[in-house]
Order: structure tokens, then sequence, then C-alpha cells
């Protein structure tokens, strides 16, 4: 009570004199506040990410195009770029058809049973993503558990090769990546009220169209959160498709890699950089329109 | 009613399958790390704490564990306040040039992570980086703000500037106002920011494969390289350790969270 | 108060962990760091040549693995910014590294432990330190009596049906490939690089993992994931140790080596020279064979009477197996045709 009593006397007297001095030298002090953590992101991120750029349209101490035409021209560039979204998508998709499940039996399941699907959401989450990658490796091996599982039920007579290859890639990649679907969809599905949904049926429609009719188009702008952030994540995988992709599933990041590492070709790696960037930041400026920044990346 | 079960039914076999997708690699690690065996076949056909002396054994490995705590510590201690510091401008400032700052500090989330370890990896091969501790450091402090930022931005959210302002106003000034009045309160969503920074740091690999190596290769490099080379449960091991770690401090963040009022 | 006084503590403490780590960087006498390929034959070489030579100069040896040390030589050599001392790589590396002055000219007047060692052992950048055979193994219960004997079976789908690997590097697999095509042995060199990729087009689609590393192909034999692949020999008798079901031939294996070489502006220069003499001494070197099927570098080892005969006759440098063998050229390797094929083959990979 005393606390808003101040809070307004103090509110008034600022409103009926605004010192601009004063004004000014609290955007000061903000900026002042604000200035270690820019600079970090300043020295490296945006310096680099703009000599990037530079690179990418130098060539022998000239400008030129000269590394973006390789990108659209070359098999091997213009392969990894099409991989790369192949795998994204079919990742997107796949952790959307496992994730939306997931997501609304934890919105409308009890608390107590929410918590323990979040929780099992949530453990694989704060599990590195090398170690996961050890983990499909045993399971999806040609005589590993799962292999010997799909024999021994008689699904099929020959081991599969599930593991080294774009398969084995994409499984991996969607464990990795389901969390970051399951999390914004929960978020949003939460916030959902109930009683809007019982009016539903209260009103007779079927249990399967009040959930198309009102519960789903209610859900979409965490659906958008969650395709966006899966899609760009995958778009820039690296580590689970080095490891159990068997060496022939190149993605773009790791064109990058090789490229600065194998041939220190700073050209051709910056452009594919930029290409990529550019990619996911239309992405996110799209989305941006749709559903608001924080929110797709408060799950991440 | 029969054809309305028989839908639940399917429905709830369908959230168990993919929650067993999602668990079941996690805790397949757990006996893998107590083989006997240094092959990938499972079950083990016998157990023994083999991997985890090879762990402790090691002074490479030691080595490496220790170089990520250091900089796990150190990324938790230099990101947390200046972290704070924006996070506490941002909620204050209206000024529209506030807004383009907030998604500047956002990039790092949103930049992938291959261009943001290029980048990295360039400006510190031209300063002199390249491999040092204070390297890893700084590169992860970055890769954490956003985490710090957000945790602490929510947590000022719900807090009640005024009382800062009764605070101001009985005269202290205004960095110990925020020190004995706002911080205290919003403790429990500054803790969760340092935790998020220590995993991320901890966890963090695809920079650390650019910018550590040597005497100053973290754990995460030397798991991927042992992971490309190797392959022997030692990995298991660590893995369980750094899941049981990771576990923890989640619970410590959670109980941090209980604690605070609302 | 008190949280004031926490919060400067923390930054002070910070500050102090930063720069402790600083000058613990800056530090470096009497040690150095090693790198070789990882698996058995890293474990083997500690306990043959690394840990005795520590022992002996008063070193510590950090040890690192890369299978591939190429891109590290390069990254460490154009920023000027090394943290590695000696690699253990193919002589390749070592040469074209040197060419490139990523490599320190090897000081031989401080390497008199090679003295004695035939020219073709050495570089003006490197010395032998083992020798190692890329062969053709395979899993005996696979083939019921009649396993591949050549690369030609090794190519041949029909009569050896079986899941196959082969490296995910061009070094030796294009030789392979040449010899499944019927080039002969002694008219290998200079590869004929598009038959070898045209060859190994022909292979793809069997080849269900592309290995990266020793220890990955280890792991393909030894899990049942394939049931032939091109693999280095010493690893196969690494599992066949550990009751593996394998076996291999050295039947047109390609005979390799590594030597030591030094990075450009090594942080610890002088303890690094001292210790590529330490490692190639025989006595050291003629441990090796003892721990792993790999021949010593130095050819005296086989003088110091360490090495017993049955052994000498299982190693791949023993005359009677080096005869069915392939003898690697790093001359073709490090020309820029051999580079040319390098590069090449991540474009082959992705198609």
């Amino acid at each position: 009570m005393k606390a808003t009593a101040i809070h307004d006397r103090y509110a008034a007297g600022s409103a009926i004199d605004p010192s601009l001095r004063h004004r000014r030298r609290e955007h000061v002090l903000m900026l002042l506040l604000m200035s270690p953590a820019v600079l970090v992101v300043f020295a490296l991120l945006l310096v680099p990410l703009s000599w990037l750029i530079v690179q990418s349209v130098y060539a022998d101490g000239a400008f030129s195009l000269e590394h973006y035409q390789r990108i659209f021209t070359e098999g091997i560039y213009w392969n990894t770029f099409y991989l790369t979204f192949r795998i994204s998508v079919i990742v997107t998709l796949l952790a959307l058809l496992m994730g939306y499940p997931i997501a609304y039996a934890a919105s409308i399941l009890p608390k107590r049973w929410a918590m323990l699907i979040l929780a099992l959401v949530i453990l694989p989450f704060w599990t590195s993503v090398l170690v996961r990658a050890y983990a499909w490796l045993i399971l999806l091996q040609r005589s590993g558990v799962v292999n010997q599982t799909l024999m021994a039920s008689g699904i099929t007579d020959e081991p599969l090769a599930l593991m080294h290859n774009e398969l084995g890639t994409i499984i991996a990649t969607v464990h990795i990546l389901l969390p970051f679907m399951v999390l914004p969809l929960y978020a949003t599905m939460q916030k959902i009220p109930q009683d809007l949904v019982q009016a539903g049926s209260s009103l007779g429609g079927s249990p399967l169209h009040v959930f198309m009719r009102v519960f789903f188009p209610l859900s979409l702008s965490g659906v958008m959160a969650g395709m966006t952030l899966v899609f760009v994540l995958c778009l820039g995988f690296y580590i689970t498709p080095e490891l159990v992709g068997g060496g022939r599933t190149v993605m773009a990041s790791m064109l990058v890699s090789r490229n600065i590492q194998l041939y220190s070709d700073w050209g051709a790696a910056s452009a594919v950089s930029v290409v990529l960037l550019i990619c996911v930041l239309i992405i996110f400026y799209v989305v941006s329109r749709l559903v608001p920044l924080e929110k797709i990346l408060g799950a991440k | 009613m029969t054809k309305l079960s028989l839908g639940r039914f399917v429905f709830i076999g369908y959230v168990v399958l993919v929650l067993l997708f999602l668990i079941l690699p996690v805790l397949i690690v757990l006996p893998m790390s107590f083989s006997d065996s240094r092959f990938l076949s499972f079950p083990p056909s016998s157990f023994s704490f083999r991997w985890y002396e090879a762990f402790f054994g090691s002074p490479g490995w030691m080595a490496a564990a220790r170089t990520s705590l250091i900089v796990a510590f150190a990324t938790a201690l230099i990101a947390t306040p200046i972290g704070v510091a924006a996070a506490y401008a941002i909620n204050c400032s209206t000024h529209r040039l506030m807004r383009y700052l907030k998604i500047v500090l956002l990039l790092p989330l949103i930049v992938p992570i291959i261009i943001v370890a290029t980048g990295v990896f360039f400006i510190y091969a031209l300063s002199g980086m390249l491999y040092t501790i204070p390297g890893l450091i700084m590169a992860d402090v970055m890769l954490a703000l956003p985490y710090v930022i957000t945790a602490v931005t929510a947590g000022l959210h719900g807090f009640d500037q005024t009382q800062e302002m009764v605070a101001r106003s009985l005269g202290m000034n205004r960095f110990r106002s925020f020190m004995t009045v706002t911080l205290p309160q919003i403790m429990p969503s500054v803790v969760t920011g340092a935790i998020f920074a220590f995993i991320q740091a901890l966890d963090e690999t695809m920079v650390a494969l650019f910018i550590s190596g040597g005497q100053n290769q973290t754990l995460t490099v030397r798991m991927f390289t042992a992971l490309r080379d190797e392959i022997d449960p030692t990995i298991a091991a660590i893995s369980t350790l750094l899941t049981a770690t990771s576990f923890a401090l989640v619970m410590l963040m959670v109980m941090a969270r209980q604690r605070s009022p609302a | 108060m008190k949280q004031t006084h926490g919060l400067k503590t923390l930054m002070g403490t910070s500050v102090v962990v930063v720069g402790a780590m600083g000058m613990s960087h800056a530090m470096a006498a009497g040690q150095i760091t090693f790198v070789s390929q990882g698996g058995a034959y890293q474990e083997a070489q500690t306990v043959a040549i690394l840990d005795p030579v520590a022992e002996a100069l008063g070193i510590t040896i950090h040890q690192e693995s890369a299978p591939d040390a190429w891109p590290m030589i390069r990254t460490q050599g154009t920023t000027g910014q090394a943290v590695w001392d000696v690699v253990d790589t193919p002589p390749l590396n070592c040469v074209r590294g040197g060419n490139q002055e990523l490599i320190e000219p090897l000081d031989f007047s401080r390497v008199p432990n090679a003295e004695s060692m035939p020219e073709e052992y050495k570089t003006p950048y490197s010395v032998a330190y083992e020798f190692y055979s890329s062969v053709l193994a395979y899993n005996p219960d696979a083939f019921d009596g009649n396993p591949p004997e050549t690369w030609e079976d090794f190519w041949n789908v029909e009569e050896f049906p079986g899941n196959r690997a082969l490296r995910n590097h061009p070094l030796g697999t294009l030789e392979a490939a040449l010899l499944a095509d019927g080039v002969a042995a002694e008219e290998l060199y200079p590869l004929d690089v598009d038959r070898a990729f045209e060859k190994l087009e022909e292979l793809k689609p069997h080849i269900s993992t592309w290995w990266t590393s020793g220890g990955q192909s280890a792991q393909l034999l030894y899990d049942g994931e394939v049931d032939m692949l091109m693999m280095w020999n010493g690893r196969v008798s690494a599992i066949m140790d550990e009751g593996a079901n394998a076996d291999f031939t050295y039947n047109e294996g390609i005979l390799q080596n590594t030597h030591l070489c030094i990075i450009k502006g090594a942080p610890n220069l002088d303890t690094a020279i001292e210790f590529v003499n330490a490692a190639i001494d025989p006595q050291y070197q003629a441990n090796l064979p003892l721990h792993i099927d790999y021949g010593p570098g130095n050819p005296a080892a086989f003088d110091t009477g360490k090495i017993p005969d049955e052994r000498a006759r299982e190693l791949p440098s023993y005359p009677d197996n080096a005869e069915r063998q392939v003898l690697m050229s790093y001359e073709w390797w490090s020309s820029s045709e051999g580079e040319q094929a390098e590069r090449r083959w991540l474009e082959f990979m992705q198609q």
C-alpha cells in the first residue's frame, strides 16, 4: 500500500517535471549497463560476421562473386545444400509428429503426469549431444539392440542398415531436437483455456471435431515456434552427422569446417556460411512477424 | 464409448512410445559405463569399473575435465553479472536503441553455431587467443549471455520496480538499492541464469572444436575425438558423470525456483 | 552490503582465474605434446616407447590423437599458434607441411640415432617411426572357409556378398581400387586417378561405412557391423587378441609408414628434438612389435635381440610379408597430382 502511494507520488512528480537531463542520464546509465554484454557479442560475433561477408565476395584481392557462383554450379555444394535442407525438413516434420502428441498429453493430463512427461523430455535435453550420439551407435548398429529386437520379433530377417548413413543421422537428430519442439508447444497449449474446449464439446462437437476446430488452431503459434527452432537448428547441425553419418552425410556446416580446416579456403567457407546465415535470418524474420522472437527462443 | 477408449488407448500407447524413444538412449549409457568390454556390444557380458578407472586414472582426461570445469566456473562468474546488468537495463529502459541492442544480444542463439565457431576462430587466430583458456571463457560468455539475460529478464518482469524506487527515495544510491532490494528478490532467476551459463559452457562442443587444443582441450572436444577415434565405454562413464552433474544442477535450479515467493 | 561484497569477490575471483590460466599456458619446460592416431596403436606405443622415453629424459609427454593430423598441422602452422610439438603421421604430411613451412626442418645433427637408418627412411623434415599395412581384413564366419584374398575379391560382390567398409580417405584406397582393376603392383605409380575413382564408384553402393579412424575400423569388424574391410593390420590383430572373429591377409596389403615431425614454431622445440631422437632409439623401437603388430621404423631394432624371430615374421615389414604387399609412394602423394586426388575425394564421397 505504502509502496504504491510513494510510487504514485514519484510517478506524478516525474510526470509534472520531466527533467530532460535526468532522462538523458538514465539512458546513458542503461547503455553503460548494457555495454559489457554488447561489447562481447560485438567483438566475437558481429566483427567476424562482417569479415566473413566481406571475405565471401573477395577473390584474389578483388571483388568477385566467384565463391557464390561455385555454390550454385559445383555439384558438391549444391548436393550439400540439398541434403541439408532435405534432412532439416524431414527432421522438422518427424519432430512435429512426435512432439505434438506428447505436448498435448502433458497439457491435458493432471499436473503430476504432466510433470513426469516434461521431466522425460528435459532429461535428454540436459544430456550432452556427444553422449547421445554414442548411445545411438549402441542402439542402431548392425548387431545393436534395435536390430536384435526387430529380428527376434520377425519383422526383418536381415539386420537393417540404421547407422552410418542418412537414416541414422535423422534418427539421432530428431532425438536431439525433439525437446525444442515439445517445450514451445507445451508452453502454448498450457495457455489454451480448458473451458473453451469444454464449451466446444458441450455444444455437441465430437472430441476430434473440437480438437480440430478449437484446440489445434489455438496451438498454431506454438507449432510455428517449435518448427522454426528445430528447422533452423538442424540447418546448422554438425556433431551428429559427423559422428553417425558414416562419412557420406555431408551437411552444410561440415562443408564450412572442411573448407577451413582442410583447405584453408576462407572464401568458399565464408560464402557457404553467408548463404546459411541468410536462410536462417529470412526464416526468423518471416516467423517473427507471426510469433514474437522471444517466444521462439524462449525454449532454447 | 468403446471407440473413444480405443482412440485413447492408441494415443496413450503412441505417447509412451515417443517418451521411450526420448529416454532410452539416455538410460542405455548407464549400464554401458559399467561394461567390461571395450566394444559396443549391448547388453554388456560382464560388469566392471574399468572405464571409470580409465577416466579418473588418465592424466589426459583429467586435464580435460579440469579445463572444462575452470572454463564453466569462470563463464558463470563473468556471464552472470554482465547478463544481469544487461537484463536490468533492458527491463528499465524504453529507448528505441535498446530494442535493437536486445536483438543483438540474442544473436548468439540465432546464428548457426558453425558460423559462430568460424568467426571466433578467425578473431582468435588474428589475436593469438587460439587454444587459450581466456579465449574459451570469452567465447562461452558470449554463448551464455542470451540464457542469463532471458532468465533474469523473466525474473525482473515478476518484480515490482517500485520497491527499488522506494529504497532510492529513502536515500540509497541506485547500486545499493539494486543490491539490497532488487537482487535478493530476483535471486532465483539469477541462480537459474548462472546455472544455465555453467551447463552451456560445460556442454559446448562446436566452438571448442575450433578454438581449444593442446593442453587446453576441453572435455567435450576430447570426448568428440574419442568418439571418432576410439568409441570405448570411457565415454559412457563420463556421460554418466556429466548427466548426473547436469541433473543435480537442474534439481538445484528447481529448488531455487520453488523457494522464491511465486 | 553483504551482496555487494559478494559480487566484488565474484568478479575479483574471475579475473584471478582468467589471469592464472594465461600464466599456466605460457609455462613450458621439460614437456611436449605428442600426437598420434589413437586406439590400440597409441596404447601400444605408450607402453613401448613414450613412457620409457619420458622417464629416460625426465619429461612429461601430453598425448593427443588425430587420425588425420593434416587439418590441425595446417591451422597451427598458418596461424602461427602451435600447441602441438611432435606429430606421428604419414611422411606425406611432414613433407608437404615442410614445403609449406608448417613443419620445422629436422636438425639431424641432433638426431644421432637416425645416422644408421637408410636414407629412404628420412626426409628433410622427418624420420621413420613405424611400419604398418592397410590390409584386407574379414570376419571368417561370414565366408565359410573361402574368404576374400585380393582386392579383386573385395570388389566382387556376387561371389563375396557381405557388408564392406573402406577408409574415408584416398590414401591406400585408390591403390586398392587399381589393384582390383587389374593394375600390376609394380606399375601402380603414378596412380591413374580417373581409373581408380571409376572403380571405386562401382563398389560405392556396396560400402556400408566409410571409416575415419583406426578405432572405428576395429569397432566395425569386432561388432560385426561389416564382414570385410580395409584396415590397418595392427588393429585387426588387436581385436583378434580380444577374441573377435577376425582375420586378415598381407596379400596386396599397402605397406605404409609414419614419420615423426615437429610443428613449425612448436612451443617446446628443444625438448621435441630430444624426444624424436630418443623415440627412434633401437632399444625403444624394438619394444613396439612386442605390443602391436607394427614394424619398427629404425631397422637397427632387429639387431637388439629383443624381437623374437617368430614375432618378426608377423610384422608387415618382414621380407616375406613385404614381398606380397605394395609399398606406398609418398613421393607421388605429395606431388601436385597426389594433392589433386586428395581434393577430389570429398566430391566423390558426396555423389
